[in-house]
């Protein structure tokens, strides 16, 4: 093929309005490879109360914007992008990293079976504990999930720096998407790699996310021995330039 | 300062003496100038790093212990990170010092060098 590197797919491609033009024109292939989405469009407005608010209220920067976006042309919304008031993001990120081979179905009958799980746990222990105990226990799956990722996350990472040959682990500050990505991997990972054989995914996870809510367990673990590394690094930061 | 002058320090058939000058390269004014040298970086937010760090050794690395100083250790790293996208943003428009030389080079790429007299 003369363009080994460009994937393309075969058939008649119609030149939609706005579709990027491809530079490599073979015949009766398209490229497939990006976004088929021009510079020119913008993001969806996926919220709810954007649409709401009362005209008169609108600032005069927001009555320009929404002229603006009126003669825009504007990408269509993701499938797995609504204005629910179930739709949480982070809940959604989590789903999309545990997808393994484009399952979607499957990551999200997890992600609720373990929202599930979570909920019986909490409430069983609701039950069984004196009144005022169950002042202090946390029954919303979503709240104990969010509170869990949030310890999880590290305040510090290591980066590996080349410095006269040797590669050294400089601590250096984190992004908070980095942080987030963070947390929501080493969490996938332990839940894979560290669970019995005959125990499900939900169970395993629910467990963790409890554990990590209360501060303790691997994943947190994990964390401290990141901080710990950075800690006995700390005389290296200044090989950062950055 | 003047130029200093290049007359007879290269070496030519009508120069009878040794060459003063040894150039590898033609001396023309080229239609492009060099990269910018990139500036020697420092590591920022150390002292807030380091506050954070005494404190987790004297806690055993709880973070609810050393809430404020890691709050200050984000604070500080959110604002250097909000200065080096405003320096590079201000490198690019070419606001501190010259052009940046990719703008230099279209623009002498415009109006080249001319050896010629036309």
């Amino acid at each position: 093929m003369a363009a080994p590197t460009v994937k393309v797919a075969r058939g008649w491609s119609g030149l939609a309005l706005g579709a990027r033009r491809a530079v490599l024109r073979l015949p009766g292939l398209t490229q497939v490879r990006w976004s088929r989405y021009g510079p020119e469009y913008q993001d969806p407005q996926i919220d709810k109360e954007y649409y709401r608010k009362p005209l008169a209220q609108l600032t005069e920067e927001e009555t320009y914007e929404r002229e603006l976006r009126k003669t825009q042309v504007i990408k269509a919304a993701p499938a797995t992008k609504t204005s629910s008031v179930f739709e949480d993001p982070v809940i959604s990120k989590f789903t999309n990293m545990m997808m393994k081979g484009g399952n979607k179905i499957l990551a999200r009958s997890l992600m609720t079976q373990t929202l599930e799980a979570v909920k019986r746990k909490q409430f069983e222990k609701y039950h069984a504990a004196s009144a005022e105990e169950q002042a202090t226990i946390e029954r919303n799956p979503y709240t104990i999930f969010h509170q869990a990722l949030k310890n999880c996350e590290p305040v510090i990472g290591l980066v590996p720096i080349l410095k006269g040959g040797h590669f050294y682990q400089v601590p250096v500050p984190l992004a908070d998407r980095r942080r987030r990505f963070l947390a929501m991997k080493w969490m996938i990972a332990e839940c894979r790699e560290k669970k019995p054989r005959r125990m499900l995914m939900p169970e395993k996870l629910s467990q963790e996310l409890l554990e990590a809510f209360h501060s303790r367990g691997p994943v947190i673990k994990r964390k401290h021995d990141m901080h710990k590394m950075a800690e006995a690094n700390r005389a290296l930061a200044h090989y950062r330039w950055w | 300062m003047a130029t200093p002058s290049l007359r007879g320090r290269l070496a030519r058939l009508g120069n009878p003496r040794k060459p003063i000058l040894k150039p590898n390269k033609p001396l023309i004014l080229a239609d492009h100038v060099g990269e910018r040298r990139r500036e020697k970086g420092e590591a920022t937010c150390i002292t807030e790093m380091s506050i954070m760090m005494a404190c987790w050794k004297q806690n055993e690395f709880r973070d609810e212990a050393c809430k404020k100083e890691i709050r200050d250790f984000f604070d500080c790293s959110s604002r250097a990170e909000a200065a080096r996208k405003m320096r590079s943003i201000q490198e690019d428009l070419g606001e501190l010092g010259s052009l940046p030389p990719k703008k230099l080079n279209k623009l002498l790429q415009r109006f080249p060098n001319k050896p010629h007299v036309s």
